[in-house]
């Protein structure tokens, strides 16, 4: 009897629970007609901006804060950051709550993507605008940098100055934006010097001085006489420099931690873009767009050269950058294989924006697997 | 150099850091007084150091000053311990979390400026023509100090009369009060120099390691310490290798990288923890009728007049 | 039994030597029993924010200004409120599942494991079942969710209970064990084959989501929250099991003579402890992340420790507390704009610790003339 009553109990619990989910809810549809509220007069915007992490990380986020900072100076305002926020439900809250007082929020990591989407719906007068990601809406936009073209060209200068053809490389995650800058690095090099080997080793975290050095050490000991990293720190880079190999960083412009040794290293100005947007949101004329910002743009761009980079090296670089900033060259053009040995690129094909937005596979010459 | 003593050497570049904590933490549990303060000490250690260091270029001042910034930290959690009788665990938390925002706070001014910084070397060219002892013919001088402090402090822990009282205050120290041993001066004393070492752990982070500062550069370095305590089971010479074992995984996983052994690293990184709970379940079965290694009045306060 | 409690009346001599003549007919009594009160919580908060606030005027901004935000962004608008409580809710299983272990001295600081634990329990459901009927899915991943981080429990309960190993080791290294296991899965073998390789799950369908109350991100979980602080609290003062941990709490030894068994405890109340935890991994993924990802926990299972501290150890307490942080860590947020770093917040709770447990033992002393 007593049995009986506890199953029952249970069962009882368990439809209770059951009807908690989200799904029974009655479904309550926002009409979405109030957009475009007159505000023709005062027209200082209000800027607000998401950081994954703070503006002094040296990498990714002191990229953003360099255009929020061009922003700030174009249009005389102060914008809002808000630093170290993590992806996930932290991020539904602080941009929501920017989203009560702000006209424009740049949310600045990938991760981003469904809380600015979901916020986005809620404030149909408010403008967002998410880096890397691919859901746009009325008022959303996104906008990436081509870092390929950039790795392209360190590529090229890492080629011209490796001796044994043995270039190594630190990547964080095996992600398409990663990949892609390896890819299109080692292209590059062995297009200068045919043969090179990238050796590739991910370190499996965006932050941790610590593991970088050492996964940088290990492609060192290998006796790599470049080293590439994309880290937001400059572990891999100083570890390189104390052996006198030549180092290469990513996102924002690591020459000061390596001075003699520094070659060049993919570098992004958002500013310009930044002021764009802002400027298109005063006028009135903004519209959702995913937006894609290469050499020719002046969004993907590299560092300039360290002070120990040959200049023969240096011309071969800037004419190739030329090149691409007159819109004739592309960086992905068949016939490609992969490091299986597989023809990935037809000869005479060019890959889509979109395939190489989604690559998951390295080209031939990459040592080093992608898991899974 | 042959792949294991490549491995060898990247353990030991990468080990150092967490032993000098390890050594910190060391003389602390032993001391009785468990710090979960580390990794806000160690990141105390190396955001001062970082300051110090770049503003007046020299490297003793900067290591004193470190030393003072994180020995008052260890006073801190000592006044807490000892003297009021806090909770240690909470006191050891509260550590963490004050370094962690203190060091984020002064840090602003300096992150991500480059510290020009070059430890001196001790070369031993003798060394470099034996096979197997040629990684140890270059290695700085805080590793030196490192190794030499495992052993000095595993002589001063097991065979001086100095240490058997740290013993006796650790385990029972009502007993060693009745020798005429201050306890509160025992564990004041070894708190505060074990945090200093936690200090010196992340000045030779930001020194060697990474030389700029970085918000929260120790990523959780602090909490692995002390497992480690506890897998080198209280002892400084396994702290050495326990250390070297820590830090060589590291490495060890990126070389299986790039020679595309498929395992993935995180099941790698699981093997020293799990580890560390088989070891003492083992050990703690073998002596299930023996008392334990630990030190037996770990986190609790001492009242002295608790002998009745 | 004729044993006395260890800790009635402990004099304490705050003089070194007590041979020396004294100089003053004063001494000050420890009495653990008569330790300072509710007031003792709110004042050493009150310290703690004028210690900060020495940092901030250093930093040559005013104090008062930097509180207010903070204040205003956690509980100044409906909006701020219902954040705070969102975030207080896995503050608040956590501390209750901390608290119980340390009633009776078990140094559980693996929470935050456990909590992972019920996090990644509860994705097992949505990722292995695929197909089930919608409505089964909520209960079963809650209960996936307190088993998985119940078992995470029990793993440092046993080797405590027939190894003699530390249960703070134990628990600490699990807690790498699981988040190195999160990270497996959701950059390896759960990973959304549809997100650009985003670390983490797919997302959840409706029927996998907690239902939300009033057009906020405040969810159900709330419920099963406070009733879970009430069922606690009745356990604990109106049952013989809570009698007995209440026994155990204050004297192991006594308790042990009086028949109490201790392992069976210890098992029992490391399983709710990580039950507790794992329930808020759960409903933290069902009811706001919608999705297991990298950093799911921005360290609850060690935040949960001061939120047990700051209540006592008191359920009812704790619902003050959790509410208490959760509102610093969102109003932490809200600072920034004025130029203050995030791990402000942190620096803050620090301090707050500090005051809190230093308080807590000084309010236990009295002044006495000695006769």
């Amino acid at each position: 009897m007593k049995k009986l009553l506890i199953t029952v109990l249970c069962m009882a619990l368990i439809f209770v629970l059951g009807a908690c989910s989200q799904a029974t809810e009655k479904e309550t549809t926002k009409s979405e007609g109030n957009k475009g509220s007159e505000t023709t007069e005062k027209k200082v915007p209000r800027v607000a901006f998401v950081y994954i992490g703070v503006p002094t990380d040296g990498g990714w986020t002191k990229t953003h804060d360099e255009g929020r900072e061009l922003v700030d100076k174009t249009f005389g305002i102060k914008s809002t950051t808000v630093e170290s926020v993590p992806e996930g439900p932290d991020a539904e809250r602080v941009i929501e709550e920017l989203a009560q007082d702000h006209d424009i929020i740049f949310t600045t990591s990938f991760g981003y993507m469904d809380p600015t989407i979901s916020v986005a719906k809620k404030h149909p007068d408010v403008l967002f605008m998410h880096a890397t990601g691919y859901k746009t809406a009325e008022n959303v936009g996104t906008y990436q940098t081509k870092g390929y073209e950039s790795g392209y060209l360190s590529g090229l200068a890492a080629g011209a100055i490796t001796k044994n053809k043995k270039i190594g490389y630190v990547g964080a995650f095996p992600i398409p934006e990663v990949i892609y800058t390896i890819n299109a690095f080692t292209l590059a090099a062995q297009s200068v010097n045919p043969d090179t080997k990238v050796n590739v080793v991910w370190s499996n975290t965006w932050f941790d001085p610590t593991a970088e050095r050492q996964a940088a050490i290990s492609l060192l000991d290998k006796g790599v006489d470049v080293l590439a990293n994309y880290q937001d720190s400059p572990a891999g880079i100083q570890a390189a420099a104390k052996r006198g190999v030549w180092g290469m960083g990513n996102d924002a412009d690591m020459s000061e931690y390596a001075p003699e040794t520094y070659i060049t290293n993919p570098v992004i100005h958002w500013g310009p873009y930044y002021v764009e947007v802002v400027q298109s949101w005063i006028d009135g004329t903004w519209k959702s767009e995913s937006y894609l910002g290469g050499i020719k743009e002046g969004m993907a761009d590299i560092a300039p050269f360290g002070k120990n980079v040959p200049k023969k090296v240096q011309d071969l670089v800037n004419e190739k950058k030329q090149e691409m900033a007159d819109g004739k060259f592309e960086v992905f053009k068949g016939p490609i294989y992969d490091n299986k040995g597989k023809l990935r690129v037809a000869e005479g094909e060019t890959m889509s924006v979109e395939d190489i937005l989604a690559m998951d596979w390295l080209v031939k010459g990459v040592n080093g697997t992608i898991p899974k | 150099m042959d792949m294991v003593q490549l491995i060898l050497a990247a353990a030991i570049s990468g080990g150092t850091s967490l032993l000098f904590a390890v050594l910190g933490g060391i003389l602390n549990e032993k001391a009785g007084v468990i710090n979960l303060g580390t990794e806000g000490i160690m990141l105390i250690g190396a955001v001062i150091s970082a300051i110090f260091y770049l503003q007046t270029e020299n490297l003793f001042v900067t290591f004193l000053v470190m030393l003072v910034a994180s020995g008052l930290l260890g006073l801190l959690h000592a006044f807490l311990c000892i003297t009021i009788r806090a909770n240690q665990i909470v006191s050891g938390l509260a550590v963490t979390l004050f370094g962690t925002g203190l060091s984020a706070y002064l840090g602003k001014s300096v992150a991500g400026v480059p510290i020009p910084v070059s430890i001196p070397k001790i070369e031993l060219s003798l060394l470099d023509s034996i096979p197997f002892l040629s990684i140890f013919s270059e290695l700085d001088i805080f590793i030196w100090m490192s190794i030499a402090l495992s052993i000095i402090l595993y002589l001063y822990m097991y065979k001086t009369s100095w240490g058997l009282h740290l013993k006796a205050v650790g385990d029972n120290p009502s007993t060693s009060d009745a020798m005429g041993i201050s306890v509160t001066a025992f564990r004041y004393f070894h708190v505060v120099v074990g945090a200093m070492l936690m200090g010196v752990a992340g000045f030779y982070l930001i020194m060697v390691y990474s030389p700029n500062w970085i918000e929260g550069m120790t990523s959780g370095r602090g909490w692995i310490a002390i497992a480690l305590i506890i897998f080198a089971r209280w002892n400084p010479i396994y702290a050495l290798f326990g250390a070297y074992f820590f830090g060589g995984l590291d490495s060890l996983g990126f070389r299986m990288q790039i020679y595309n052994f498929d395992i993935p690293s995180y099941f790698l990184k699981m093997i020293p923890y799990l580890a560390t709970i088989l070891v003492l379940m083992f050990s703690g079965w073998k002596n299930r009728h023996k008392p334990s290694i630990e030190p037996k009045s770990l986190g609790n306060p001492y009242f002295r007049e608790q002998r009745f | 039994m004729s044993q006395k409690s260890s800790y009635e009346h402990i004099s304490v001599d705050l003089k070194v030597d007590n041979r020396k003549p004294r100089m003053v007919p004063y001494k000050f009594e420890y009495n653990p029993h008569k330790k300072g009160g509710w007031w003792v919580p709110l004042l050493s908060i009150f310290v703690a924010l004028i210690i900060c606030a020495v940092f901030i005027l250093l930093n040559g901004m005013n104090p008062i200004t930097i509180y207010t935000k903070m204040f205003q962004g956690a509980f100044g608008s409906s909006f701020g409120i219902s954040e705070t409580i969102v975030k207080a809710i896995p503050l608040l299983l956590c501390g209750l599942g901390v608290a119980i272990a340390y009633r009776i001295a078990i140094w559980n600081i693996g929470a935050e494991g456990q909590f992972l634990l019920g996090a990644i329990g509860a994705t097992a459901v949505t990722i292995f079942l695929p197909d089930l009927p919608g409505a089964l899915y909520i209960p079963l991943m809650l209960i996936m969710g307190i088993a998985a981080g119940a078992i995470w429990g029990l793993f440092t309960a046993l080797p405590r209970t027939y190894f003699q190993v530390n249960e703070l080791i134990t628990s600490l290294m699990l807690n790498y064990v699981a988040l190195l296991l999160l990270n497996y899965l959701v950059y390896e073998a759960w990973r959304d084959p549809a997100g650009f390789n985003f670390p983490g799950t797919p997302e959840f369908t409706p029927y996998q989501m907690l239902a939300n109350i009033g057009g906020t991100r405040l969810h159900i979980g709330l419920v099963f929250a406070l009733f879970a602080v009430a069922v606690l609290a009745f356990m604990l003062t109106k049952t013989r099991w809570g009698y007995e941990l209440k026994l155990l709490g204050a004297n192991s030894i006594a308790a042990k003579n009086a028949g109490i068994k201790m392992n069976k405890h210890i098992l029992i109340v490391m399983m709710i402890s990580g039950g507790l935890a794992g329930f808020a991994g759960a409903i933290e993924v069902s009811g706001v992340a919608g999705r297991l990802m990298y950093g799911i926990s921005p360290g609850y299972g060690y935040t949960a420790i001061i939120v047990a501290w700051l209540a006592k150890l008191n359920p009812w307490a704790m619902i003050m507390t959790s509410l208490f942080i959760g509102g610093l860590i969102v109003g932490g947020y809200s600072v920034q704009s004025m130029g203050l770093p995030l791990s402000f917040s942190s620096m803050l709770q620090g301090a707050i610790l500090f005051c809190l447990i230093s308080g807590e033992m000084i309010s236990g002393y009295r002044l006495k003339k000695i006769n």
